[in-house]
């Protein structure tokens, strides 16, 4: 019909339904998110695509909120864990096709501190940027960050510190590295409230970020750099 | 005058010569004595026995008896766990209310019953008999949200808000409860200022400080002032979407972290609200020179005017160097509010 418009409805439900699972999860609504995804992939939507698409958007928008300050750590733990109940759907289906996250990431609080809440904000937006994030949890050892590079074959390692007196666990934990032949297979990005570039420097850190936000980027450019 | 009367009558009103000097040491002041970390938190007398050396050498106003976050959970019960070095910490996998439900089951410690409050009860008292007369004695109390993290998880807590707001504010209650309890007797001991640390505070933003947080904080405020001590107001990290409402809690003291632009503190609470701290405790103090800390006190003094007692923005680190804590404590000796 001249002057009419033909619409493939079903491409436009699909696009409706990513954009609700873009909001889902933004607001933090993890039902929701899960429900849409499942949907999703039963309808046949590439999982990559859930991920490229929504997942990684949605997580770069609570990012945004979060450096802009309409959003804070209550908002990003519900925003993360809507994410994570979409990528329990998604990441089996990726792995079981090859699909490679942008690095693989151990994360963890340095041996002799067990504050963790600054060390999971930066795990979820890692997650929610495209990263496989293996969580240490907290009092980490050098010899657990070693045995993941060696047996997990990361290829980044996060360390967290809040304490001055838990800081040179970071050093430690670098030096040990060296030692074990393991340091060159590795970037090493620390963090933490007392932490400082000099610090990072001081030690031989890759990087230091005083946020997650910048977490983020400055592990996509040590993913970029390694490859 | 002397130093508790300094900081009496500036927190009055009334004029004093000098400014007020009221730092936060624990593991600074564990190290003076050359003692384990592990003795300050779980002896009383090795606790002031720190607290005193320091506050004399320094010159301090006051002597405090904060020395890790867990006194009160540990008396509910929690797990703690003891570092030789270091402040002890609460194991949050294995947090008293990880199930919720425990929450209608547990009881209100006594504060005098022999366990962790009990011992800080009698550093206060301890403080009190050999320094008391010449300077502050400050007991110490967690806050609403510092303290429902210690029991159910600082993670938890924070997606509680969205999954069982009823369950927070039962939390809360049942903190307010057991703090005001703890001050009582803190007070009774011989406190003169109760210090309230509030830290998970600074990671909720305004919204929910103002729903859920501030309402409780406001009844501790007001119940350990019924009690006769003046409140110290601590909350760690960064404050500044919350200032507004920290200013009308009516603290006597609103001690700042350094994450805290202290100009917009004083722009948004009362001329007269006495603001304390708050350069770096890291960067300024322990990685600076004297120079440095100098510099940045004055600017504090400068931002916060003449209603100010001069502190870092949290605890003075352990290894901070000597001479620029020393350069942080002249400047309080010689200038004037």
């Amino acid at each position: 019909m001249p002057g009419v418009a033909i619409v493939d409805l079903s491409q436009h439900t699909a696009m409706l339904d990513l954009k609700r699972l873009h909001d889902a999860v933004v607001t933090g609504d993890a039902n929701t998110s899960r429900t849409l995804t499942q949907e999703a992939l039963t309808a046949g939507t590439d999982p990559l695509q859930l991920v490229n698409q929504c997942l990684v958007p949605a997580m770069d928008e609570v990012g945004r909120r979060f450096e802009s300050n309409e959003y804070f750590v209550p908002e990003l733990l519900i925003s993360a864990r809507a994410m994570k109940a979409a990528l329990e759907l998604i990441r089996p289906l990726l792995t079981a096709r090859g699909d490679k996250p942008l690095g693989r990431v151990a994360i963890g609080t340095v041996r002799g501190d067990l504050h963790d809440i600054g060390k999971n904000l930066v795990a979820s937006l890692l997650e929610g940027g495209g990263f496989e994030v293996i969580d240490l949890g907290v009092n980490v050892s050098p010899e657990t960050f070693i045995a993941t590079v060696k047996e997990k074959e990361a290829t980044i390692i996060a360390m967290s510190a809040l304490l001055t007196t838990t800081m040179p666990a970071m050093r430690t934990t670098i030096e040990a590295l060296k030692q074990a032949g393991v340091r060159d297979k590795v970037k090493v990005l620390i963090g933490g409230a007392p932490i400082t570039q000099k610090y990072a420097e001081e030690i031989g850190a890759d990087g230091y970020s005083e946020n997650a936000v910048g977490a983020v980027a400055l592990a996509k450019k040590a993913a970029t750099a390694a490859r | 005058m002397n130093s508790r009367e300094i900081v009496l009558a500036h927190l009055e009103g009334r004029p004093i010569d000098r400014l007020p000097l009221m730092p936060i040491t624990m593991m600074f002041a564990c190290d003076h004595i050359q003692a384990r970390y592990r003795e300050y938190c779980t002896n009383y007398r090795v606790l002031a026995e720190g607290q005193i050396r320091t506050a004399e050498t320094f010159g301090f106003d006051y002597v405090n008896t904060m020395s890790d976050p867990a006194r009160e959970a540990a008396d509910c019960g929690a797990t703690v766990q003891y570092f030789d070095q270091q402040p002890a910490a609460l194991v949050e996998d294995q947090a008293l209310l990880v199930d919720k439900t425990k929450l209608v089951a547990l009881k209100i410690p006594d504060p005098l019953g022999g366990g962790r409050m009990h011992n800080a009860i009698k550093a206060v008292a301890l403080l009190k008999e050999r320094v008391g007369k010449e300077k502050i004695v400050e007991g110490w109390v967690e806050g609403p949200i510092a303290e429902a993290a210690d029991l159910r998880g600082i993670n938890a807590v924070m997606t509680d808000f969205f999954d069982d707001p009823l369950f927070v504010r039962d939390l809360f209650a049942f903190v307010i409860e057991m703090e005001l309890r703890f001050a009582r007797e803190q007070v009774d001991a011989g406190a003169d200022v109760i210090g309230v640390g509030d830290a998970a505070a600074s990671l909720v933003g305004p919204r929910l400080y103002d729903e859920f947080v501030w309402p409780y904080e406001k009844k501790l405020v007001d119940g350990i002032q019924g009690l006769g001590a003046k409140v110290r107001l601590h909350i760690c990290g960064n404050t500044r979407f919350s200032l507004r409402s920290m200013g009308k809690l009516g603290c006597e003291i609103v001690d700042l972290d350094s994450w805290a632009p202290i100009a917009e503190a004083r722009q948004q609470m009362d001329a007269n609200q006495v603001l304390l701290g708050n350069l770096n405790p890291v960067a300024v103090l322990r990685n600076g020179t004297p120079s440095t800390v100098t510099g940045s006190i004055a600017e504090c003094h400068r931002q916060a005017g003449p209603r100010f007692i001069v502190g870092a923005g949290c605890e003075v680190p352990r290894d901070t160097p000597v001479d620029n804590l020393r350069a942080l404590c002249a400047y309080a000796y010689s200038h004037r509010p």
